[in-house]
């Protein structure tokens, strides 16, 4: 008989993006957690931010983001692989070629640090890996031989690209410019791939 | 005051609604808006979707009510299925559909996804009274035309359909049928509100009650073949 957990607490983390620098403490990030009552006591008040930082460090878990989006796409690529099992004419089943689609755009997002997207199916043709932003949603719907991209707020549609199945031979400019028009940061432009108009997404 | 003609037009400021059923319109414990309302390719081009028209569902009870009676075909169904294969068989839990509530949409809001910016592949959308087979006199076919030869795929443009659609949506209108009361942790809890906001029926007392009245009366013309 296995032993249960009787009892589960809250745990603080700390997630790192790929800029960001370990504080040089010499306590294992992984090191027992301790209850800090930092408001009650006045404690933010005194202590100067560096030794708040690091005291802090000392005490919660730190992981960096590249780890925990790992994981994430774990769980995309079981998802989608599952997706494939289901029974013929299960609403969430899709083709082995869209499996297939699906796979190497999620390999490329995670290559260009997008976050693991929701998923869903409109029927076995296609998938939909879908981010919120705010009020805003970005779509990558992914058939066997064709992308299209949309990006809508509640009041109206933004943008909508498509892509062919040639286009996508190298998906690094259609993931940047879609990466730079969606989550507003600076967009890398590469002189590789074949994209028809990726100025159209990045604006 | 809505005229007293059983079926034909639905006006642009009638409700339709949406039922929501788990497990099809959930990713695991979550619900799946973006499943909610399935657009089905149809051989002459169309995307064909279901809804029901508040002219035939005009209480909360009525529509889940419509909602109930969904999940239970569906389950009669997949466990027919399962008899054929073993007779002694019976409806696994992972198969059990559960009726969870339903999301309202205006007819304008439909139809002005022929001229919404962005979605200019979309020859017509209408919505238009059919009632099934199975004698359910509230169905209505949410149909879509899209101009010959302009999408390389039409995946996409569901995406964007869908997404106009869920975001002129209000609700949800929970519901946990009889049938269902077994289940501890009913997805009903886990529908979400949609950008629309919460569903509010602004119709006056005086309008519900013909609304009703309407209602009983088209519905005993129906069940007398007057009208079919």
């Amino acid at each position: 008989m296995p032993n249960y957990p009787v009892k589960v607490y809250r745990q603080a983390m700390v997630i790192l993006d790929s800029s960001s620098k370990l504080p040089d403490t010499s306590v294992s990030p992984y090191a027992q957690t301790v209850q800090v009552k930092l408001s009650a006591t006045g404690f933010t008040d005194v202590m100067p931010t560096e030794t708040l930082i690091v005291t802090t460090f000392s005490s919660v878990p730190v992981i960096w983001e590249s780890e925990l989006r790992q994981q994430e796409y774990q769980e995309l690529g079981a998802a989608l692989s599952e997706m494939t099992k289901f029974e013929e004419g299960d609403e969430w089943k899709i083709d082995p070629p869209v499996y297939n689609a699906a796979c190497y755009v999620a390999a490329g997002l995670l290559a260009h640090s997008f976050p693991a997207p929701r998923v869903f199916n409109h029927g076995s043709k296609s998938v939909v890996f879908n981010w919120s932003y705010g009020a805003d949603n970005m779509y990558l719907t992914i058939s066997a031989d064709h992308i299209s991209a949309l990006i809508s707020s509640p009041e109206r549609i933004k943008r909508r690209v498509e892509y062919s199945v040639n286009e996508l031979v190298d998906p690094s400019i259609a993931l940047l410019s879609i990466r730079a028009a969606y989550f507003k940061k600076p967009v890398r432009r590469l002189v590789t791939g074949a994209v028809s108009d990726p100025a159209e997404f990045v604006g | 005051m809505s005229g007293m003609r059983c079926g034909g037009y639905i006006p642009d400021g009638d409700s339709l609604f949406r039922q929501s059923v788990h497990p099809i319109s959930f990713k695991g414990p979550s619900f799946a808006w973006d499943k909610c309302l399935n657009l089905s390719d149809q051989d002459d081009g169309a995307l064909l979707g279901s809804l029901t028209w508040e002219r035939y569902v005009p209480t909360e009870e009525l529509i889940h009510g419509y909602g109930c009676r969904l999940a239970f075909r569906r389950n009669e169904r997949k466990l027919a299925a399962a008899k054929l294969k073993n007779a002694e068989a019976k409806l696994k839990e992972k198969d059990r559909q559960v009726y969870c509530g339903a999301y309202e949409l205006k007819g304008k809001a439909i139809r002005n996804l022929q001229a919404t910016e962005g979605l200019d592949e979309v020859l017509s959308a209408d919505v238009v009274h059919h009632v099934e087979v199975q004698g359910e006199i509230a169905h209505a076919d949410l149909r879509i035309l899209l101009k010959p030869g302009s999408v390389a795929s039409v995946e996409g443009t569901k995406t964007a359909i869908v997404d106009r659609l869920w975001n002129n949506s209000s609700g949800p209108l929970r519901h946990i049928c009889d049938c269902d009361r077994d289940i501890a942790e009913h997805p009903s809890a886990s529908l979400i509100t949609p950008p629309g906001g919460a569903y509010s029926d602004t119709r006056s007392y005086l309008l519900r009650f013909w609304c009703i009245v309407r209602f009983q009366i088209c519905s005993w013309l129906w069940r007398n073949n007057f009208w079919h």
